[in-house]
């Protein structure tokens, strides 16, 4: 052990000056017994209520109430009794009972102002929130998804989730309030029961395609609360992680009670939402005679096949209809919870098993959870969350999609001998997807154990000592092999890989809470000491020519050939010191004090320390006197306004040391090890700091029967972690500096609202988002442009810039319009293009201009929920509108070259009989040019989600089960849009690269049935 | 009890305060941690010599090819060259933007940077952790190095910049210099190459050095430097060194040029080094030539021949190297038919013992080889009189006779013996990153009057030169365009 410095030694002295202080508590206990004998129940629908908590005021003695809502009491006091009453989702009640047997009445909770909202080390009463933090809907956490980040998706204001892929256990891209940082990460930090864990995904070098989600080792099931800190007054106590927001995941924690065990099984199938039109055999092969004729006109017009030969073939192979199949979903979930006084379980067990809607593609979750709160003594709670989850997944190879849809029909999956056609049989060469799918590989294996462990003391009354103590390891194995007999494999006969990922982190946070009320002053200080460090190391090997297919990867010395293997290993640290103070005077006028100082290991050697404050202010005007008596429908108005700082270091590491990397050359004949510089350092290097101001007002009137919320907010990023690029002549061609800025503003609207209550209930809960994001400034000069994107000062992150199109060349025009067509030989038929730069041609460098951007202009959620006697109803519609995409697929499909595939638009391509204005001619060697053209509107609205769910009247189930609910759910049931691709839903996950689908694993609809039974 | 419990607690939050936050990375090495010994002074020069080819389409590992050759009378895009930079570099319709031509240009000064890193921190290397032996010879090959890469630059781009320091910092100054003119850069290129000279002699190397550079590699890029400025007569004595001193001859048989076995033998003066199956170092012009369409073969034929320029047609059908150099047609491996070629494609780096997976050819790729020395002498010696010599007609008949070309038999004027001298390199080096090189260094008229031969038209005056590229004029305040390339 070794204390750090006079940070640790300052902690240390003020521990022990706690620890003298608190020498004097006192403990109480009953003396004598008496009995209180009642019953709870619902106040609107008079219903028992079971597992209601009973609190007796003057000792900390408890009860729970049985399931037809009954409770006892042995107590060492008298009638009359103090009790405060207390269920989730209804209203404490604190009152006094004077006879025995009683009856009390428990009101719904409908304000929600009472209720508990974890923030960042703490919790708090959301009345008395001055922050921006939003709770996901308890519906929203029911969806039968795999990782509970999908879960989030059109359920809070001003949170943006796209898929990545549709690959069962895939990626989702996550945006609180717009994306602003260019080359480091933009996903929220996700804290787990305290434990901050960034949803990165690593890679060994091994296998193909997407990676899956590491949070997909979380199981969703588990999880009781997910709340979203979106301002800076309640993301700057994360400091230098809080820049992009922070996803709170709360999981299930034990209630007092007798055990009860709890089944939840559910079974559905998915399905891909909508394939693409492609040409059928026939069409094609009329197609490839033409390109060909065209391409050599004196070889004649039939150089493919025959006209009676193209006559004679039908619709050929369907590639799509071959990779694309129904898939089950299974989830399988047990939890028994319960506990007494003084130690509360929640244990958990889960399977989960996603086929997905490629063929020979899977996600399986097997997984574990125990989650332990006890009170050892009066005043010392200790709690344990420890989760261990394994995952396996199948994964569809890099590519998969873009090959289903451009391989011509005319080919066979297989050969007429059985064995698989190799690959496209003409120029373009590439592999049998299908043969791929089914044959190769690609796994990736993962176990991941996070757990929490905490011991909170009361050193006096109101200052409270917790320290928690963290781990997360992951572990990951990739599996690839590549058979002889599929295309891939048979150039090295055979290639296994084997990769594995070794992650560990912990975590210590020590903090210090101290709550104190006086002549209507109420104050709440946090003080605290974290550090968390992380390890990781992969390792990756393979070989290739094998003798045999049988052993796959699991006998790499078998291979004759053995490749390179290769190794790395990383760490990082992180030093925090925290404090907030909240203070409230009368719960009227509230301010909030919040700092934070981050040590990063990340950092260059002059810049490894930033602070992180934030300052917040609210007035709740509906406690005034003057609002209470003129507006009395007002059950809280309050406003709020909060100015902070935060930061962002996801740059990876060693960025700011000039490291060296190994090269190989033959010197000798023999492979020698070779070093050379990797980057010019800069010690400079540093945060990027977002500062955030929010201004909100929250108001609830009739009853609390509408809740609505609005926020304001601006957020500029400065000081972006840039690979500002740098002249080739050094050497290098960029260098990772603190350089430019972004700024994301916008408004977000939520509103709750009770339409109808009673024995029949409605409810809608709409969420509403606008932000607008804008690049400040960049590095050196205003513009650059990355592929198919700009980043262009005054435009937003994920402009596309390209090629603006201009019609077809018609015949007789070649002379006058050829020129703008960029072929050095222009043809009718050719697309013609707009001469932007105004130099009298077009070429594809120099005509290129800002042709759209992926920034939606609002998008929304809105959740409906019913209930009627034991049936419930919910489902949510989700939007985003004014956005657009990139379909690089359709990019593909329209190049009618007759080496691949084309979209079913090839039909009215132009011809000298068709002289379409839309469509190019046939050609066989056309050079794909990224235009306007592939642009299209990604708006979008859909029954994201869908739960319907009946639950058995208990009179029915009476001697067996406590409670039975049988339910249905789909996910993406209907979608209105334009996007001709699969789904609107799609973006690369890539920071600049917002919005374009290529070949990306298509998203599917669900429907699944299941039962959740209490015994 | 509660003292107890704050005791446990307070152990537990201090327990584990002891992680660090300066970085000292586990698998990678930072630069101050390295030139401290000999073993990494060596390791340091071998990662130089990688980035002849680093990765990928790398310099002398096809970029030549695709980014420059093409645009020549021999070479085209061939069918599988689907990228619209290398079709237009093919076509003659390249811009400034042309990212073939910009990797040209930044693969060059990456390496340059690692010779400059490679100088400079072996030169303050103290005596106890290094031999002088060692230590001048590692200079003078990263000097060799250096020289090589701005040979190509000042051919390929005329004027550039001239750096000779390592970019220490992010500094303006060190960041944007402006171009040095073309003669500044010959006499550093023409210096470097001196001091080189001292390297030893390729037979002093061990077999366990062969290949790096070498005295003769010094002087016979040196005199292929002097042959381009037309200083002949240096050029001439230089060549004549290297074949009186060097003990360099030409093989027997033109096939053992390129067989794996005679690797960096007596006829090779200086190659890129090449593995196949051993972490990405085969030599990619071996697939990017093979044919695509012979089932087994796996080919990716991006690199075809200009038939226009009728090369194949050039050569006498009992010359040695027209089998070498050409296929006209292959044996499928997988079903053992004959499958013969619409037109020749090129065989030179064909490797048999990786029939199917070409990309791992094994076969090295010369920069500059004896035959090339005595061309160069050729050459030179030509310019020097009024009418050829014997010495000059045996320079260039030795080539041609292993070749098993017919012999030179005199009666050329001075002009006629250049222009079969330069097609005897023409045929000889076929594929070997040369033909750019001798169009344009005849000038103007000349380039353009071979391209449009070709019936490659769009072949301009300023096609001599690639054109700075784009990038770096937007990044650099002080650099000019090349003249040719303003208002084209």
């Amino acid at each position: 052990m070794k204390i750090n410095g006079v940070w640790g030694y300052s902690w240390l002295f003020l521990l022990s000056l706690l620890a003298t202080l608190s020498a004097q508590g006192q403990q109480t206990s009953p003396i004598i017994n008496a009995s209180l004998v009642g019953k709870v129940i619902d106040a609107t629908t008079r219903e028992p209520i079971e597992g209601a908590t009973v609190q007796l005021e003057a000792v900390t003695h408890s009860v729970k109430t049985d399931a037809e809502g009954q409770f006892q009491f042995v107590t060492g006091q008298k009638l009359p009794f103090a009790v405060t009453v207390s269920y989730v989702g209804y209203e404490q009640q604190k009152l006094v009972i004077s006879i025995s047997p009683t009856v009390i009445e428990l009101e719904p909770k409908i304000s929600g102002l009472d209720e508990v909202v974890v923030v960042g080390y703490g919790a708090i009463k959301r009345k008395d929130l001055t922050g921006s933090v939003a709770s996901l809907p308890n519906e929203l956490l029911k969806q039968n998804v795999s990782s509970l980040d999908q879960a989030l998706k059109g359920g809070i204001s001003g949170v943006q989730v796209t898929q990545t892929s549709g690959q069962p256990g895939g990626g989702v891209s996550i945006r609180i309030r717009g994306g602003a940082s260019i080359q480091g990460g933009n996903e929220p930090l996700y804290v787990i029961d305290g434990f901050p864990v960034y949803n990165q995904t690593e890679n060994t070098g091994v296998g193909s395609g997407a990676t899956i989600n590491p949070l997909a080792s979380i199981n969703p099931s588990d999880i009781e609360s997910i709340e979203v800190l979106k301002d800076a007054s309640a993301t700057a106590i994360y400091g230098s992680r809080g820049a992009n927001g922070v996803v709170l995941v709360t999981t299930k924690k034990g209630s007092a009670g007798g055990a009860k065990l709890t089944y939840d099984g559910s079974l559905g199938s998915q399905s891909v939402i909508k394939t693409i039109d492609v040409l059928g055999a026939r069409d094609f092969a009329t197609l490839r005679n033409e390109v060909l004729f065209d391409a050599n006109p004196s070889r004649g017009q039939y150089q493919y096949l025959s006209q009676n030969d193209v006559d004679a073939l039908g619709e050929g192979t369907n590639w799509q209809k071959q990779a694309f199949r129904t898939a089950p979903i299974r989830n399988h979930q047990l939890s028994l919870t319960g506990g007494g006084d003084r130690v509360k379980y929640f244990l958990g067990a889960n399977y989960f098993d996603q086929e997905g809607v490629i063929v020979n593609t899977d996600f399986k979750r097997l997984g574990f959870r125990s989650n332990i709160d006890a009170r050892p003594y009066e005043r010392l709670t200790i709690g344990a969350n420890l989760s261990l989850n394994r995952t396996q997944a199948q994964i569809a190879p890099s590519g998969i999609v873009n090959s289903l849809l451009i391989m011509p029909p005319t080919a066979t999956v297989y050969e007429a001998d059985g064995s698989y056609t190799l690959r496209n049989p003409f120029e373009n060469i590439f592999a049998n997807p299908i043969a791929t799918l089914l044959e190769t590989t690609n796994e990736q294996v993962g176990l991941r154990t996070l757990g929490t462990g905490f011991a909170q003391y009361d050193i006096l009354d109101g200052l409270q000592l917790k320290v928690l103590l963290g781990v997360d390891l992951n572990t990951r194995t990739d599996k690839f092999y590549l058979p002889s007999y599929i295309y891939e494999g048979s150039v090295n006969n055979g290639r296994a890989n084997l990769g594995s990922l070794d992650y560990y982190s912990w975590l210590n946070e020590n903090t210090l809470t101290y709550n104190k009320s006086f002549n209507n002053h109420n104050l709440n200080v946090l003080l605290g000491f974290t550090q968390q460090e992380a390890r990781n190391a992969i390792f990756g090997a393979g070989a290739e020519n094998f003798v045999t297919d049988e052993l796959l990867y699991n006998s790499l010395q078998s291979g004759s050939t053995l490749l390179r293997p290769e190794s790395g290993a990383y760490a990082w640290v992180l030093h925090s010191f925290l404090s907030r103070i909240n203070y409230n005077y009368k719960n009227k006028y509230y301010a909030s004090a919040s700092i934070r100082r981050d040590g990063s290991s990340r950092f260059g050697t002059n810049n490894k320390w930033g602070n992180f404050p934030s300052l917040a202010f609210s007035w709740r005007a509906s406690e005034e006197t003057f609002v209470k008596e003129n507006l009395s429908f007002l059950n809280d108005l309050k406003l709020r306004t909060s100015f902070g700082t935060t930061g962002n270091l996801e740059i990876g590491q060693y960025q700011s040391l000039s490291t060296l990397y190994a090269l190989n050359y033959l010197i000798g004949g023999n492979i020698a090890t070779g070093f050379a510089s990797q980057r010019i350092p800069n010690e400079n290097l540093g945060w990027e700091t977002t500062y955030q101001y929010d201004a909100g007002i929250d108001f609830s009137f009739f009853r609390n029967r509408f809740q609505f919320t609005f926020d304001w907010y601006y957020k500029k990023t400065e000081d972006l972690l840039l690979n500002v690029e740098i002249p080739w002549t050094s050497g290098y061609a960029s260098s990772l500096q603190n350089y430019g800025s972004v700024e994301n503003k916008g408004v977000e609207f939520n509103l709750r609202s009770r339409n109808i209550e009673g024995e029949f209930s409605w409810s809608t809960d709409l969420n509403l988002s606008f932000n607008r994001n804008k690049v400040l400034s960049i590095g050196n000069g205003s513009s650059y442009i990355t592929g198919n994107y700009i980043i262009q000062v005054g435009k937003p992150l994920g402009t596309f810039y390209g090629t603006a199109t201009d019609g077809i060349l018609q015949q007789g025009e070649e002379a006058e319009k050829g020129v703008y067509t960029g072929n050095a030989t222009p043809k009718a038929g050719d697309r013609l293009y707009k001469d932007i730069d105004g130099d009298g041609k077009f070429t594809t460098a120099n005509d290129r201009t800002i042709i759209g951007d992926a920034q939606p202009n609002y998008f929304f959620g809105i959740t409906n929920t019913f209930n009627y006697k034991g049936i419930d109803l919910s489902f949510l519609i989700q939007g985003s509108v004014g956005n657009q995409i990139l379909n690089m697929n359709r990019q593909a499909l329209e190049m009618f070259t007759g080496q691949q595939n084309a979209s079913s638009d090839a039909l009215q391509r132009w011809t000298a009989a068709n002289p379409s204005q839309d469509y190019p001619r046939a050609k066989l060697d056309p050079a794909p040019i990224f235009s306007d053209r592939f642009v299209e509107d990604g708006s979008f609205v859909r029954v994201k989600s869908l739960q319907f769910g009946y639950t058995i009247p208990k009179g029915w189930t009476k001697n067996t089960l406590s409670n039975l609910r049988l339910y249905v759910t789909g996910q993406n049931l209907i979608t209105w849009t334009k996007y001709s691709g699969f789904d609107p839903e799609v973006t690369s996950g890539n920071n600049v690269q917002i919005g374009v689908d290529q070949g990306i694993y298509p998203a599917s609809k669900s429907f699944s049935v299941g039962a959740s039974i209490t015994f | 009890m509660k003292s107890k419990i704050l005791i446990g607690l307070l152990t537990l939050s201090t327990l584990l305060a002891c992680s660090k936050l300066e970085e000292n990375p586990d698998a990678l090495l930072v630069s101050e941690q390295f030139y401290l010994n000999e073993g990494q002074a060596l390791s340091a020069v071998t990662g130089t010599y990688r980035k002849l080819y680093e990765s990928g389409q790398s310099i002398y590992n096809g970029l030549f090819q695709i980014g420059v050759e093409m645009a020549t009378d021999d070479y085209e895009a061939g069918p599988r060259a689907r990228n619209a930079h290398v079709r237009a570099i093919s076509g003659l319709t390249h811009d400034e933007s042309n990212d073939r031509m910009e990797q040209l240009w930044k693969q060059s000064y990456d390496a340059i940077n690692a010779s400059n890193l490679n100088i400079k921190n072996i030169e303050a290397m103290a005596e106890g952790q290094i031999s002088p032996a060692i230590k001048t010879r590692l200079i003078n090959e990263a000097k060799f190095l250096r020289a090589l890469h701005y040979f190509n630059l000042v051919r390929w781009f005329g004027d550039v910049p001239l750096i000779v320091e390592p970019v220490a910092s992010l500094s303006g100054e060190q960041l944007y210099v402006s171009k040095a003119t073309e003669a500044e850069v010959y006499t550093h290129i023409e210096n470097d190459l001196i001091q080189a000279e001292s390297l030893p002699n390729y037979l002093d190397y061990g077999e366990k050095d062969r290949g790096r550079a070498s005295k003769g590699a010094a002087k016979s890029l040196l005199s292929k430097v002097y042959l381009t400025q037309q200083k002949w007569e240096l050029a001439r004595n230089k060549a004549k060194e290297v074949i009186d001193e060097e003990g360099y001859g030409l093989f027997e048989s033109y096939a053992d040029v390129f067989a794996v076995d005679k690797k960096n033998g007596k006829e090779h003066i200086f190659s890129a080094q090449f593995q196949g199956n051993s972490g990405y170092q085969g030599n990619s012009l071996a697939g990017r030539s093979a044919p695509a369409d012979i089932p087994g073969i796996n080919g990716d034929y991006s690199d075809a021949l200009h038939a226009e320029g009728l090369l194949y047609q050039s050569f006498e059908s009992q010359d040695t190297r027209l089998p070498i150099t050409f296929t006209t047609g292959k044996v499928s491996p997988t079903n053992g038919q004959y499958y013969a070629l619409s037109k020749p494609q090129f065989n030179k780096y064909y490797d048999e013992s990786v029939v199917g997976n070409q990309s791992q050819s094994s076969k090295n790729l010369s920069i500059i080889r004896y035959a090339e020395v005595l061309l160069i002498y050729a050459e030179a010696e030509n310019e020097l009189t009024a009418a050829p010599t014997t010495s000059a007609i045996d320079a260039l008949n030795s080539v041609r006779s292993r070749a098993k070309a017919s012999l030179y038999t005199g009666g050329s004027t001075k002009d006629g013996f250049r222009e079969l001298v330069f097609e005897e390199r023409r045929k000889e080096l076929v594929y070997e990153y040369q033909r750019w090189f001798d169009l344009v260094r005849r000038g103007v008229d000349y380039y353009i009057a071979k391209l449009h031969a070709a019936k490659k038209t769009q072949a301009a005056a300023r096609h001599i030169h690639f054109p700075t590229p784009q990038r770096e004029l937007n990044l650099n305040p002080n650099l000019k365009q090349h003249p040719d390339w303003i208002n084209y």
